[in-house]
């Protein structure tokens, strides 16, 4: 890599010749104001919010554009340069509407933080706005204000580059320019939604979430898309103990800056849904009624113990934390003595792309395996087991959080049992044949990790709270609202279930039929998997971190085996 | 002087009387020489744009890779949408073949096997008449395979622009001509590294590939000693306004502008005094009036008095023009053809329209003043192409030269309004 020396603010930096002056500036932690440019899009240059002096060129430059070179001496901060960027923040608010009090994107707008680092707050502008199309629903998912758009062409460059799809464009010239579709065409693509995140202002909105929250009001924590095996990196967006929002985090291994639309949408509106599991509950007189944890957990441990060995069947779960299938398959392994364990795959073969979309629609397919969720030998395999429960030779079945009912063939043998545990955290078609519903925590409720499709560990964060998360404060986010809102304003007054997670769940009807697994925390249970499990050794939490760590490889099967 | 640009004989443009009058003999010549000594030929000779930049053209040639095994292109660019400009359309109807001819000769210098010529869409008349020229040169085997017997081809192919001045830009001419919207690019790559689909191209306006042949005819030498040393060869001026022969004038560059006014063009209607000049398209920096003896049709000259060559589009006003119209009209052109893609140019060519249409209806202020020459200031240098430059610059030639016209018009305003 031929490098070169420059000098940016006085700093030296040695630097790749290939590279832009604003990539070099960043990576130095020198930050150059821009609205167009993104890192993984092409360069546009178009809205001049980065121009920079260049010793020895008569123009300023912009430094998106402008590629390193040996003894360059660039400034980024001085009064020309500032009055160029004044000037430009000045061009681009004058037909801008001064609408943030009713803008989604204030509080993470680009042009609104802009405006107080690098404008002079004063508009000299007297004359009338120009005024454009507003309320567009562009596509399926976002909604466009034209007067808002700065045309940056950040989400044309998107749809181009990234999604693969020419569905965006503009049209009319000078500052009468549109950004639209095609003809016929609308913004409807699996990515669409990315355009909305990478908006430096109000102008595309995701139109799921507008007007349900100021951003400043939402706490953001750090956890995982439960869409797919890919495990996009994501925040979640809360206020008032709901989950409101779902946007990518960068995490260039695994997803760079985007999330699909069926991840940002379908994964987490069933954590506030109606048909949540609330509490623990048992069937009695054909009804499911609600149960303190007690009584569900004593029903479950002296049912399970009624049956022979080779009559149980459990299944774990692919939408479950490592740490929950851990301590799910030790329980079912070393308390229930049965050898009868797997779960259910879920892949839509063919359903899946080469930009983020896999076809196992399974946040945890590996992890569950990896960890030990797998027939012990002679025990049966999920076609076996159901099989089984058909034949009447499985009796009782134990799963975690799968609609398991909802695979073909499945709903119709589960009447046969004569006991039947779920966890779940919503009603769906498996709770419909349960004894006992074991309330789950759902993926934005619990710690835990899952293993994506390359083999990599990341952690969920607790975003929400539920009854038992709200004594044991466990790495949560807050908002400034959280912080200093009047106390009726508060997170905590928001709902909140009497859920668990699913290993602390397994953990009690352990205890209850006389095995104590001693876990204070999911961290700990982590602790045990990276001391028993070979893949995960050497691992912690520490060591995920926010952008997950590489589970070891496999070791190579011979070549002539 | 003798006419070579357009010379004055009848049906020139017919490709036997062209060929009658010595035409395609350059090509002939060229095709007998090494490509390098060809641009050498036209470095030698001091040819520099007429397009409006005043560029050393054969230095622009050599710019073009040598050793790159992509295609090469030339586009001609015809576009000519300049208000004040009306000369390559000279060209198009009265002598096609020279300029098809100098088209050539670049691209055999160049190594170029297609050129396009860029053609303005607004000109139909022009647009046919220099397709059956391009047809004709096919016809007699200047134009296509083994061009003359030769191991050199090349195609021409024209181009129609769809109506917007940013096309005539040399970056959005080839986003357009690949069917792009009319953007220009950013640059570098410069066209010659990167450009018509990604490959080396060279851009040069037509009058300029109109005078490639006969540099190749008659010698380095003998053009380099026409008109003003740095800046030679013969020039079509447009003059237009308040002249009494308005038209486009064939002249040795380094010609009086006081010449051109009075003699080539008849003088002011009325004998007015002269207000102001635009000395080469609108974009240009106004002079006024008492500016402009001794001032010199060429860039040396020009540069000297404050102003350009531009594309030798003269705009001439008399002492009863009103130059607030004059601006705002000016302003509202810039503002109309601005392609919106970068900040300044689309945001501050619409201010300043707006700006000086208020001076133009009794409501400018004196501190519009200062302003409109900031706003001018904050795009000029700023933005992607040189549409902003050319927006802002007459601008803040018209303020600085005759600030006393705002002035007057704004305290007028703000006596009726108090």
């Amino acid at each position: 890599m031929p490098t070169v020396k420059i000098t940016i603010d006085g700093t030296q930096i040695e630097a790749d010749n290939k590279r832009t002056i604003i990539e070099v500036a960043r990576e130095h932690g020198i930050k150059i104001p821009h609205f167009c440019w993104h890192p993984k899009l092409s360069v546009s240059g178009n809205c001049r919010m980065c121009l920079v002096e260049i010793e020895k060129m008569p123009k300023l430059a912009i430094a998106c554009s402008t590629q390193v070179a040996d003894g360059m001496v660039v400034h980024t901060k001085n009064e020309r340069v500032v009055h160029a960027r004044n000037a430009v923040m000045e061009f681009l608010l004058i037909n801008h509407p001064l609408d943030c009090p009713i803008c989604d994107e204030a509080g993470e707008c680009k042009l609104q933080d802009y405006t107080y680092k690098y404008s002079t707050g004063y508009s000299r502008f007297d004359e009338d706005k120009v005024h454009k199309p507003k309320r567009i629903q562009l596509g399926p998912h976002v909604m466009f204000d034209a007067e808002r758009c700065i045309l940056c062409s950040r989400c044309v460059r998107f749809c181009d580059e990234i999604a693969g799809v020419h569905q965006l464009q503009f049209i009319q010239r000078g500052d009468h320019t549109e950004l639209t579709t095609f003809p016929g065409e609308k913004l409807d693509n699996p990515y669409s939604m990315n355009v909305v995140d990478i908006c430096p202002v109000g102008a595309l909105t995701n139109a799921d979430f507008r007007f349900k929250a100021r951003v400043w009001e939402m706490s953001f924590t750090d956890t995982i898309c439960q869409g797919c095996a890919r495990g996009c990196n994501i925040e979640v967006g809360v206020r008032n103990n709901e989950t409101l929002r779902l946007t990518p985090r960068r995490n260039d291994d695994v997803n760079g800056y985007w999330m699909c639309d069926h991840g940002r949408l379908d994964t987490f509106k069933f954590v506030n849904a109606e048909n949540r599991i609330k509490a623990p509950m048992i069937r009695k007189d054909g009804v499911l009624v609600e149960v303190g944890w007690d009584e569900a957990i004593a029903r479950v441990a002296s049912e399970l113990k009624s049956f022979k060995k080779s009559e149980v069947a459990a299944l774990g779960s692919p939408f479950a934390t490592n740490e929950d299938n851990h301590i799910f398959q030790r329980f079912v392994k070393e308390v229930l003595g049965t050898k009868n364990v797997d779960f259910v795959r879920h892949i839509v073969e063919g359903d899946e792309d080469n930009i983020l979309l896999r076809s196992d629609k399974t946040p945890n397919s590996i992890g569950a395996a990896e960890v030990g969720v797998a027939p012990v030998e002679g025990g049966m395999s999920f076609d076996a087991i159901i099989e089984g429960i058909h034949e009447g030779k499985i009796k009782a079945l134990y799963a975690l959080e799968d609609d398991v009912a909802a695979v073909p063939g499945v709903a119709e043998v589960l009447p046969k049992l004569e006991f039947f545990a779920v966890h779940a955290a919503n009603e769906n078609s498996t709770t419909r044949y349960a004894d006992v519903v074991l309330a789950a925590a759902t993926f934005a409720e619990k710690n835990g990790t899952m293993v994506n499709f390359q083999r990599r560990v990341q952690r969920l964060r607790p975003a929400v709270t539920t009854l038992e998360l709200d004594r044991a404060m466990d790495g949560f986010e807050m908002s400034r609202w959280d912080k200093f809102a009047a106390h009726n304003d508060k997170w905590g007054k928001g709902p909140r279930r009497d859920a668990r997670a699913s290993w602390k769940i397994v953990a009690s009807i352990a205890a209850a039929m006389g095995t104590k697994f001693k876990y204070n925390s999911a961290d700990e249970v982590f602790n045990e998997i990276a001391q028993r499990v070979e893949s995960f050794k050497g691992l912690s939490y520490l060591k995920v971190g926010k952008k997950g760590a590489p589970l070891k490889a496999k070791a190579m099967a011979p070549v002539h085996a | 002087m003798e006419r070579y640009i357009l010379p004055d004989i009848p049906n020139f443009h017919e490709i036997d009387v062209y060929e009658q009058h010595g035409g395609y003999s350059a090509l002939k010549k060229a095709l007998g020489m090494n490509p390098a000594e060809v641009t050498d030929e036209v470095k030698k000779s001091n040819l520099r744009g007429r397009g409006g930049a005043c560029f050393p053209t054969g230095l622009k040639w050599t710019f073009m890779p040598k050793d790159n095994a992509k295609p090469k292109y030339l586009c001609v660019n015809g576009d000519e949408s300049e208000p004040g400009t009306f000369k390559d359309r000279q060209i198009f109807e009265f002598n096609p073949h020279q300029l098809i001819e100098g088209t050539l000769i670049g691209c055999y210098a160049m190594g170029i096997t297609t050129a396009y010529i860029y053609i303005r869409g607004e000109y139909g008349k022009w647009i046919k008449m220099l397709q059956k020229a391009i047809d004709d040169a096919y016809a007699k085997g200047y134009i296509g395979q083994n061009i003359l017997g030769s191991n050199f081809s090349t195609n021409i192919y024209l181009h129609k622009g769809a109506g917007a001045y940013i096309c005539g830009e040399e970056s959005s001419l080839m986003e357009s001509l690949e069917g792009n919207r009319g953007y220009p690019r950013v640059k570098p790559p410069f066209p010659a590294q990167r450009g018509v689909w990604n490959c080396p191209t060279t851009i040069n306006n037509v009058e300029t590939m109109t005078n490639v042949p006969l540099i190749i005819n008659k010698g380095w030498e003998w053009y380099s000693k026409i008109g003003a040393p740095k800046h030679p060869g013969p020039i079509l001026v447009g003059i237009s306004g308040h002249v009494n022969k308005p038209g486009v004038y064939e002249v040795a560059t380094g010609e009086l502008l006081t010449d051109l006014i009075y003699n080539y063009a008849g003088g002011v209607p009325g004998n007015k005094k002269i207000k102001a000049i635009i000395p080469g398209g609108s974009s240009t920096m106004i002079l006024r009036g008492d500016q402009i003896e001794g001032v010199r049709m060429d860039a040396d000259s020009l540069k000297a008095a404050g102003s350009s060559v531009g594309t030798a589009g003269m705009i001439v006003m008399d002492e009863e023009t009103d130059l607030i119209r004059v601006i705002s009209r000016i302003s509202k052109f810039y503002y109309h053809e601005s392609c919106g893609q970068c900040t300044p140019c689309r945001e501050g060519t619409g201010w300043l329209w707006k700006i000086l249409k208020r001076f133009e209806t009794g409501e400018g202020r004196m501190q519009d003043i200062d302003l409109l020459v900031d706003i001018a200031n904050n795009i000029e240098g700023n933005t992607i192409c040189a549409l902003g430059d050319a927006a802002a610059w007459p601008v803040q030639s018209m303020v600085r030269r005759f600030r006393d016209e705002f002035e007057k018009r704004a305290k007028r305003s703000e006596a009726a309004a108090a």
